[in-house]
């Protein structure tokens, strides 16, 4: 029985749900209580025990049913029909149960079983096979045909073929050959499906995670579209860690106490008597975030992600203002916040992408529209590589912005070896910013935005 | 193994069936919840959309069980003080002051300062005993005789280091006091935790207690919840409200109705003597379903379809 629960834990840990032994524990006090044999009371139990959110419950119902399916017809021919359909239950008993007609298969046994029709026994019998052979450590698609194998050959396959090789070799149509054939035949396409099923079941989530880590490491630039998606959920998921790491920090530094300090300070007009009192406060100052991308068509290829990042980071961060520019600048703050996702980042690269760029112009405009804005607590983060088609690079722009920010980080998607190198002016920008950064992957921004994050409170 | 699971299945009908005596339509998620919180002694953390019947849980648990429901509502700021035990301050500084005549005649004969003081320490205890302590929710349901049912509502309006706090309590429940000692329940409480999910509560907090998550109820569900609760309506009446109601959920709004805004409609209409739905009943009485004027504005346009679904179904 518990064999039954590590393994179906083991699932749904595949698929993601986390699962702590602790949990664990409890399940199984929770099923000692209340039995295997309701399937829909046990999907009950289980979930209230180990599924702990919205996301993890919607995950829990497909694991919990791939994990208790039993198809029980199909395997005898016409006679497995009628079987009922409560095949679960049959099912949990079969995984768990003695398995006494499987393992070893003796002098016909297997031949015995398919001749039967008996599609109760033949489930308890690949079932136990499949625990003998440890089904559940199947890892790559690979192994496939291995365990199928293994698992016929508990299953007692070989003096099933034995008996098949004498059978036929002493009348080609034997009818009892025939039959034993094609049930023969009908078994393995079963077993084929069971292990293809563990193998979902199993290794449900290593491609996705596998992909994921890649993914992280790959540079912006060489991203594929078909990723897209993928990369929407993960830097959805990075802006949602830096949220919470954030949000902790702003709690702690409410915590007031007397400050002495800052009391006598205060009351000196009054003789230095204290009645007016000043509470201790590290005060909470919301980073203002100028984030600037560049679109053009020279850094096309990361546009796209770092729009995105842009967008997450609206997310995250409570005062963010985005512009994007690259022959000409404009704001999109409001783009970000009335449209999803997708829509708003098309129609930022329709409307201000995939000009030739204009640095000069741009942080011109850039200085006009937000000077009266930045102050000693403004963030201004620049995304561009710095290429200004030979043009003007706007540095004393830049360089007034610089003056009165907090501070100026730049990040560029190229790597440093091409910087100032052709038409950069990295040099020149760099020179204005307080932190310039190789920003290509998403290892990269998210050092960038944790530290923006940090800093800024 | 079999009589496990149907002895199992008998109790949590017989709680299903109690909490409709009380007046409280459970599904089997619901019933299946309370009876394994009560066999392994283990919180109940229940999430839902608002005015599902979240806080109804816990006062129909505490009738059914016949326990006293304690309840502690959570908010920002909410700190041991308030949620645990205080000492009560006024009542010791005037016994203080009371006891200050009687101080002479103890001390009487002391000979120096240190005997007096070994003298007082004697007596120093006698302030801080049980006695001044006044207990605040948590500690009362650790306290209640023949146990209690403990309501911590909205859990997630409260900081996280209260919720660290309560890790104690809902694991061995038992809480530190640090002038006299650990405080272990005679009678574990049943406590259900309630959360709107404004954040995301802390997976250790999670980890500890069971998972129970409410939606909407279903239709039929929701006639029975409604029957229980305005018997006087009148069946026919209740299946179109609901039916309407159940449509609304479906509809793009800003705050769908929930299952007490449907009960809350259900009496205006009885109220008003209502025999069907009609547009303009439904218009005038709009305002009790819906919270906010740009969902009625939205809504105003759509009520004669949605009567006639309501009516056809």
């Amino acid at each position: 029985m518990t064999q039954v629960l590590s393994n179906f834990i083991k699932a749904l840990r595949a698929s993601d749900v986390r699962v702590s032994t602790a949990e664990s524990i409890d399940a199984a006090a929770a099923l000692d209580l209340v039995g295997w044999a309701r399937r829909p009371l046990v999907k009950e139990v289980l979930g209230q025990v180990l599924a702990k959110t919205p996301d993890d419950k919607q995950r829990f119902d497909d694991c919990f049913e791939r994990f208790f399916v039993f198809e029980d017809a199909q395997l005898t021919g016409g006679s497995g029909d009628g079987e009922p359909s409560d095949g679960s239950g049959d099912g949990n008993e079969a995984q768990s149960g003695q398995g006494a007609a499987g393992s070893g298969g003796g002098e016909g046994g297997l031949a015995g079983l398919l001749e039967s029709g008996d599609t109760a026994a033949l489930q308890q019998s690949m079932a136990s096979a499949a625990r003998n052979v440890q089904l559940q450590n199947i890892r790559l698609f690979t192994q496939r045909g291995m365990y199928i194998r293994r698992v016929l050959e508990d299953m007692g396959i070989e003096a099933l073929d034995d008996l098949l090789y004498a059978l036929l070799k002493a009348d080609d149509d034997d009818p009892r050959g025939a039959r034993l054939k094609e049930a023969k035949a009908r078994l393995v396409e079963s077993v084929a499906e069971m292990v293809d099923r563990q193998m979902l079941m199993y290794t449900a989530n290593a491609w996705p995670k596998l992909r994921e880590e890649v993914l992280q490491k790959t540079p912006l630039a060489r991203i594929e579209m078909r990723d897209f998606k993928v990369m929407q959920e993960l830097v959805r998921k990075l802006a949602k860690r830096l949220v919470s790491l954030h949000s902790r920090r702003r709690h702690v530094s409410r915590r007031g106490q007397l400050d002495v300090r800052r009391t006598i300070r205060r009351n000196i007009e009054y003789d230095g008597l204290m009645f007016d009192t000043v509470w201790k406060r590290v005060r909470v100052d919301r980073p203002k975030v100028i984030a600037v991308c560049d679109v053009s068509g020279s850094v096309a290829q990361v546009a796209r992600f770092l729009l995105l990042f842009l967008y997450s980071v609206a997310e995250v961060l409570p005062k963010v203002r985005a512009f994007a520019f690259s022959s000409h600048l404009g704001e999109v703050t409001h783009l970000f916040e009335e449209k999803p996702v997708e829509e708003a980042l098309t129609e930022t690269i329709n409307t201000y992408g995939m000009g030739s760029t204009d640095y000069g112009g741009a942080l011109a405009e850039l200085e006009r529209l937000t000077m009266a804005d930045i102050d000693q607590r403004t963030t201004l983060l620049i995304l561009g590589d710095a290429r200004s088609n030979d043009g003007d690079a706007g540095e004393r722009a830049l360089r007034r912005m610089h003056q009165r920010a907090r501070r100026v980080i730049w990040l560029n998607p190229e790597p440093r070896a091409f910087w100032n190198s052709g038409d950069s002016e990295m040099q020149k920008l760099g020179a204005c910013a307080d932190t310039v950064e190789a920003c290509r992957t998403l290892k990269h921004l998210e050092r960038v935005v944790s530290e923006i994050a940090r800093t800024a409170i | 193994m079999t009589t496990a699971t149907d002895t199992a299945a008998a109790a949590i009908a017989k709680i299903q069936r109690g909490f409709q005596d009380s007046g409280y339509i459970a599904s089997d998620a619901i019933a299946t919840a309370v009876f394994i919180a009560e066999a392994l002694a283990k919180p109940v953390l229940v999430e839902g959309p608002p005015g599902v019947g979240k806080t109804e849980l816990a006062n129909a648990t505490a009738r059914l069980l016949d326990k006293p429901l304690i309840r502690l509502q959570c908010y920002e700021g909410l700190d041991e003080a308030k949620a645990l035990y205080e000492w009560k301050y006024g009542k010791q500084l005037l016994y203080t002051q009371v006891l200050k005549e009687k101080l002479g005649d103890l001390m009487a004969g002391a000979q120096g300062l240190k005997e007096s003081i070994a003298r007082l320490h004697e007596f120093d205890d006698t302030f801080f005993n049980e006695e001044f302590l006044e207990p605040r929710p948590l500690l009362k349901a650790l306290w209640a005789p023949k146990g209690a049912v403990l309501l911590i509502d909205e859990i997630d309006k409260s900081d996280q280091e209260f919720e660290a706090f309560l890790l104690e309590l809902l694991q061995d429940y038992q809480i530190s006091i640090p002038e006299i000692g650990t405080v272990r329940a005679k009678h574990p409480p049943v406590v259900f935790l309630t959360s709107n999910n404004t954040r995301e509560i802390g997976d250790a907090l999670k980890r500890r207690c069971l998972h129970l998550y409410i939606p909407f109820p279903d239709a039929r569900l929701e006639q029975r919840i409604i029957e229980s609760r305005v018997p006087a309506l009148e069946a026919d009446l209740r299946a179109q409200l609901v039916a309407f109601v159940q449509s609304l959920r479906g509809m793009d709004l800003k705050k769908v109705p929930a299952v007490s805004e449907t009960i809350d409609w259900a009496r205006t209409l009885l109220l008003l003597h209502a025999a069907e739905l009609d547009p303009a009943l439904v218009r005038s009485t709009l305002n009790v379903l819906l919270k906010f004027q740009d969902d009625i504005e939205h809504v105003d346009t759509e009520v004669p379809t949605l009567i006639r679904q309501a009516q056809k179904g």
